[in-house]
């Protein structure tokens, strides 16, 4: 794996704590690191350097940076609470007993067989993907693309980490922790505003954890100390680190995701939701790297991260070391290394004239320097073992051994949570950056956010940002334009731009850059989708602004008319987990019972949920769930049949106006609805689709009961109110939803006024005194009860409807009553089916999004009607008349099973492909009849009775009958007895 | 996240809270039946879809359960004005004057 002496830790220094080793594995071999190591300098620091395969080509890659940007370092880790299948390692604090392995390579990251695929790279050039869906056949690649990409690995098994949300308000939130941050949190203490300071580390301080600085007169480490100890004994700062924003939204409300940490892992995550009076934006700038031929071997990382895993993890990232930069914050990492005991082998410097006292300090420290001059070529077999140099102007080349590299090529401010808001970061040609042109309303910048600045301005920015927050004015210095003499460098002009990787990732290089724009693809949003240039879960951040730089060269614009692509929340990558939170099973939708839910249970109930626990069968004596349903179709056939019809949508409309109201709803017409009666009708959408059915119910001339089906029951509730509170005010009218208030039971069966005679009602049930759909309120078996005689099944059939309360004793007493006439429970299945038997049609699964009632063949019912109703009109436009509608018809068929969802073929069509006329809609075998039946929409179908069509169900192709619906008691004697 | 203060129970309401209802002050042709082909199909599918000020309906579903009429800008969400549902917005108010 490494060619590198066994020692990979400084002696002494680093913000770890040597009395605490940590132990945890890497690919099944144990190591140990220390507490305040993060995964990634503890892998460091055990001699790992190659971490990964890259994505598309299988390059070997190690650490690029120390942090969220880090494109590379995905692992799958394992702590003693979760598993987290792809996670940037420079994120984890180590924990105890972690376990992690890496996720691309095979058989290990260092040996890969995958990486063979090299040769073949120059085939998967930018747009291999939009290209190979064309042509020329996806199919042919996708099995070996499948298989070789991707980042983590799921685990069936995985323990879910525990999440928690959180809703909370602040005055001020100040985001980022660095030196900005810290100051301006600092200057808020009793301030009197309640002040949030988010941090993405679990350390204050940021860079000043890595970097030499004086700040107000002091040196870095002392003001850190002070500055923590201040914020962390302020009463009105909240201090939440481990802490990322990860979204701005409107109304300035934030996302945030802290990670709760113990020795042993994540012991929790919580979501935040945070609505903030003031934002104070400090989350400072991240480093580029520069773009050369072979600029991604392992040994080559960013110059603040090899600084960082120094000073802060005392890690000894290489042996010998080059820098690479175009600005003079590159040197900080070839004086750290070099202070640090590292062979510093050369700075190279793109600039012709560097400023001399850097040249001066390099010389104290005896490190050579190149100026003008640029990388051309880098070499090793894994790992980097050297570096080939030349004169920008030309000249000999000039090879240098060096097994670790550190890259410097400007810094990105970190704009992304404004741009959330829209504001579209502006190019600054003097630091080579993108920085905020302006800030969301209550907002305000602090720090290098705002264009790169040294420790000491970013204090004092943070201090005025504080003053701007508390309306105070302050002067503040300008901060020095341009502080580190950075002159642009995006590429080099000659080289094999095909090894020259911007995007490490996604493995773009600038080949594909120039290809994408050989091909047109020059807009940023266009080159980002096209190659995939940062998309991947590090969002781009070190590769963006070098690809949009090259494509600038290459399509002669000037880079702030190229633009950046938009910048969308999340910041970084927001574990499902975390926002689903404790959101799941009964806490995701509570669950809701029937009022009798014990006596079902007791009864064998199995239960599904669909919306309510519903019994969808009832367990006999071992029997399964066919025999279970049929035995229950014979009951409520022959004897009778109790049924749970408590979910059903009950809705009372009351008031003088109820019925003229209730009358705009239905195609029926209600204001001839007598008091005591029933009618059976339908409530369309404003565009005449059906929306639902039901009955509706006259107790009286200003009390009505709208009973709608179950899934319904709260948006037809709302619909009513709605059009009452937004169209007819002025009508008398209430509308109260008493789905829940009642226990309603089904009695079917020729049986069925026996067993209601048994419980001894005080009104007359005779069928000539109570008549298929009527309604009587009474005492029935000692209970208050609405009883209402209408039928689903096609028997004779009442509603028995009590209090909730009541609901258990009414099933126990039907229940007793019934055994001995050979009556049992029905289920939703038998139920169902009892209705297709008849042909009666389930709303939702036998209607869809363009069923009108002239469909179902209720033109004759309309016409009837002398009122309007909500659909009416749209009823008479031209789709809704037009010959070719998909119209409700039966179905039967004597041989084969019929399925919903099978297709039925145009016309003389005997196979597929070809034109469909129409589907089934329901389906299933009838006891009764003795063949299969079903419901179908069909063109034109109302004019096809007898006709024989053609039904494709997955493979099979069944020839069925067409007829009208409910073949079951056609003359609905049974209905009437 | 769209916040709004619900005029009729004074409190605010954030938008898990509401329920939106579409554009405001669609006027519904009466009566129905007498209106063109081309009336009706405007009021159930033209809308202006502005970017800018929009005038809609939102119903404080978790809260009191009145619709209400809100100014909203479709670009950067500000609300600039929230009334009961049987008022107007300013913009009529000054047009009636």
């Amino acid at each position: 794996m490494s060619r590198r002496p066994a020692h990979h830790r400084l002696p002494e220094g680093g913000c770890i704590d040597r009395s605490r080793p940590v132990r945890f594995s890497f690919n099944g071999r144990q190591m140990t690191g220390y507490a305040g190591d993060t995964l990634a300098s503890a892998l460091l620091a055990n001699g790992v350097d190659v971490i990964a395969r890259s994505f598309k080509y299988r390059r070997p890659r190690g650490f690029f940076g120390s942090g969220l940007e880090d494109p590379l370092a995905m692992l799958a880790v394992r702590d003693a609470y979760g598993y987290d299948a792809a996670i940037r390692a420079a994120q984890v604090p180590l924990a105890d007993g972690m376990a992690v392995h890496a996720n691309t390579g095979w058989p290990l990251s260092s040996f890969d067989v995958g990486g063979l695929i090299r040769p073949f790279a120059r085939f998967i050039k930018a747009g291999f993907y939009y290209k190979t869906f064309m042509w020329p056949n996806w199919r042919w690649f996708e099995p070996l693309i499948r298989r070789t990409t991707g980042f983590g690995r799921i685990d069936a098994i995985a323990a879910v980490r525990p999440a928690e949300r959180v809703h909370a308000s602040c005055d001020v939130l100040v985001i980022g922790g660095g030196t900005a941050g810290m100051a301006a949190a600092h200057a808020l203490i009793n301030s009197g505003h309640e002040v949030v300071l988010a941090d993405d580390r679990p350390r204050l301080g940021g860079a000043l954890a890595w970097t030499d600085a004086d700040i107000d007169g002091r040196t870095a480490d002392a003001w850190l100390h002070d500055r923590s100890a201040a914020i962390a004994d302020a009463d009105n700062i909240h201090l939440l680190s481990s802490t990322v924003v990860t979204g701005a939204y409107e109304g300035n409300v934030f996302t945030m995701l802290q990670y709760v940490h113990a020795n042993d892992g994540v012991v929790l995550q919580r979501h935040w939701k945070l609505r903030v009076g003031k934002v104070i934006l400090a989350t400072g700038s991240v480093e580029r790297p520069l773009v050369f031929p072979g600029n991604d071997r392992p040994g080559i990382m960013l110059a603040s991260a090899m600084s960082r895993y120094i000073r802060e993890f005392a890690v000894i990232p290489a042996t010998r070391v080059c820098v690479f930069t175009n600005n003079d914050a590159g040197y900080d990492a070839a004086f750290t290394a070099s202070r640090a005991g590292i062979d510093v082998a050369c700075v190279i410097d793109t600039r012709d004239v560097p400023p001399v006292r850097l040249q001066s300090a390099l010389e104290a420290e005896g490190i050579s320097q190149m100026t003008g001059s640029e990388i051309i070529h880098t070499h090793g077999s894994t790992r980097l073992s050297g570096i080939t140099v030349r004169a920008r102007s030309g000249g000999a080349a000039r090879r240098i051994d060096c097994d670790g590299l550190a890259l410097a090529g400007g810094v990105s401010p970190l704009v992304h949570l404004a741009a959330h808001r829209g504001i579209k970061p502006v190019y600054d040609p003097d630091v080579a950056a993108f920085v905020p042109g302006a800030w969301p309303e209550n907002w305000t910048g602090a720090g290098d956010v705002q264009t790169p600045m040294t420790p000491d301005q970013a204090a004092a920015s943070g201090v005025a940002a504080a003053s701007q927050v508390l309306g105070k004015k302050q002067d503040v210095a300008d901060a020095v334009p341009n502080p580190f003499n950075i002159e642009a460098y995006w590429r080099p002009p000659t080289g094999d731009a095909g090894m020259m990787f911007v995007d490490l990732q996604n493995d773009v290089t600038v080949a594909d850059i120039e290809l994408a724009a050989r091909e047109g693809y020059v807009s940023v949003e266009h080159l980002k989708r096209y190659t995939t240039l940062g998309m991947g879960t590090d969002q781009g951040r070190t590769s963006n602004i070098n690809g949009l730089a090259i494509m600038a060269g290459l399509s002669g614009r000037d880079i702030t008319e190229v633009g950046t692509t938009t910048f969308r929340p999340p910041y970084t990558a927001v574990p499902m987990g975390a926002v689903a939170a404790n959101r799941t099973g009964p806490l995701y939708r509570a669950a809701r019972y029937l009022p009798a839910h014990d006596i079902h249970d007791a009864a064998g109930a199995v239960f599904e949920d669909v919306g309510w626990l519903r019994p969808d069968w009832y367990r006999q004596n071992g029997k399964g769930r066919e025999a279970a349903v049929l035995k229950e179709m014979a009951a409520a056939r022959h004897a009778v049949g109790l049924f749970d019809g408590s979910p059903l949508g009950k809705i009372e409309v009351a008031g003088p106006d109820a019925r003229a109201f209730l009358d705009l709803f239905y195609v029926s017409n209600i204001m001839t609805l007598k008091p005591g009666r029933i009618r059976y009708s339908l409530m369309l959408h404003v565009d005449g689709v059906i929306f639902d059915d039901g009955v509706v119910t006259c107790i009286d001339d200003t009390l009505f009961v709208v009973g709608c089906s179950s899934g319904n029951a709260d948006a037809v509730a709302a619909w009513l109110e709605r059009w009452h509170q937004t169209e007819w005010p002025s009508m008398q009218v209430a509308v109260a939803p008493v789905t829940s208030n009642w226990a309603s039971i089904a009695v079917a069966g020729p049986r069925a006024r026996d067993v209601l005679a048994a419980l001894n009602p005080d009104v007359d049930i005779s069928s000539t005194a109570f008549p298929h759909m009527s309604f009587r309120e009474g005492a029935i078996g000692g209970m208050m009860s609405r009883v209402s005689r209408v039928s689903f099944t096609g028997e004779l059939q009442y509603e028995i409807n009590v209090p909730a309360a009541q609901g258990d004793a009414l099933l126990e007493r039907l229940m007793e009553i019934a055994a001995p006439m050979g009556g049992c429970l029905v289920g939703l299945e038998a139920w169902l089916r009892l209705r297709l038997e008849k042909g009666y049609l389930h709303v939702g699964a036998d209607t869809n999004g363009r069923t009108t009632p002239l469909d179902l063949g209720m033109g004759g019912i309309i016409d009837k009607k002398p009122g309007d109703f909500i659909g009416r009109r749209s009823l008479s436009l031209a789709y809704a008349v037009s010959a070719d509608r998909e119209q409700l018809v039966g179905i039967k068929c004597t041989a084969a099973p019929l399925r919903a969802g099978g297709r039925i073929l145009a016309g003389d069509d005997t196979r597929p492909p070809c034109r469909s006329e129409g589907y089934v809609t329901s389906a299933c075998f009838s006891p009764s009849l003795g063949f299969h039946v079903g419901l179908a929409l069909l063109e034109n179908g109302s004019e096809r009775m007898g006709e024989t069509v053609r039904i494709y169900d997955d493979g099979d192709i069944i020839k069925a009958e067409v007829c009208r619906p409910g073949a079951y008691d056609p003359d609905n004697e049974r209905l009437m007895a | 996240m769209i916040i709004i203060r619900c005029p009729y129970c004074h409190e605010d309401r954030h938008e898990e809270e509401l329920e939106y209802g579409g554009e405001a002050d669609i006027a519904r042709p009466t009566p129905p039946a007498q209106a063109t082909d081309d009336a009706w199909t405007d009021y159930l599918y033209m809308r202006t879809n502005p970017r800018g000020v929009h005038f809609e309906q939102w119903c404080c579903r978790a809260g009191c359960g009145q619709w209400f009429k809100v100014a909203r800008h479709t670009v950067t969400h500000d609300i600039t004005e929230v009334i009961r549902y049987e008022d107007r917005f300013a913009y009529q108010k000054d047009r009636d004057a």
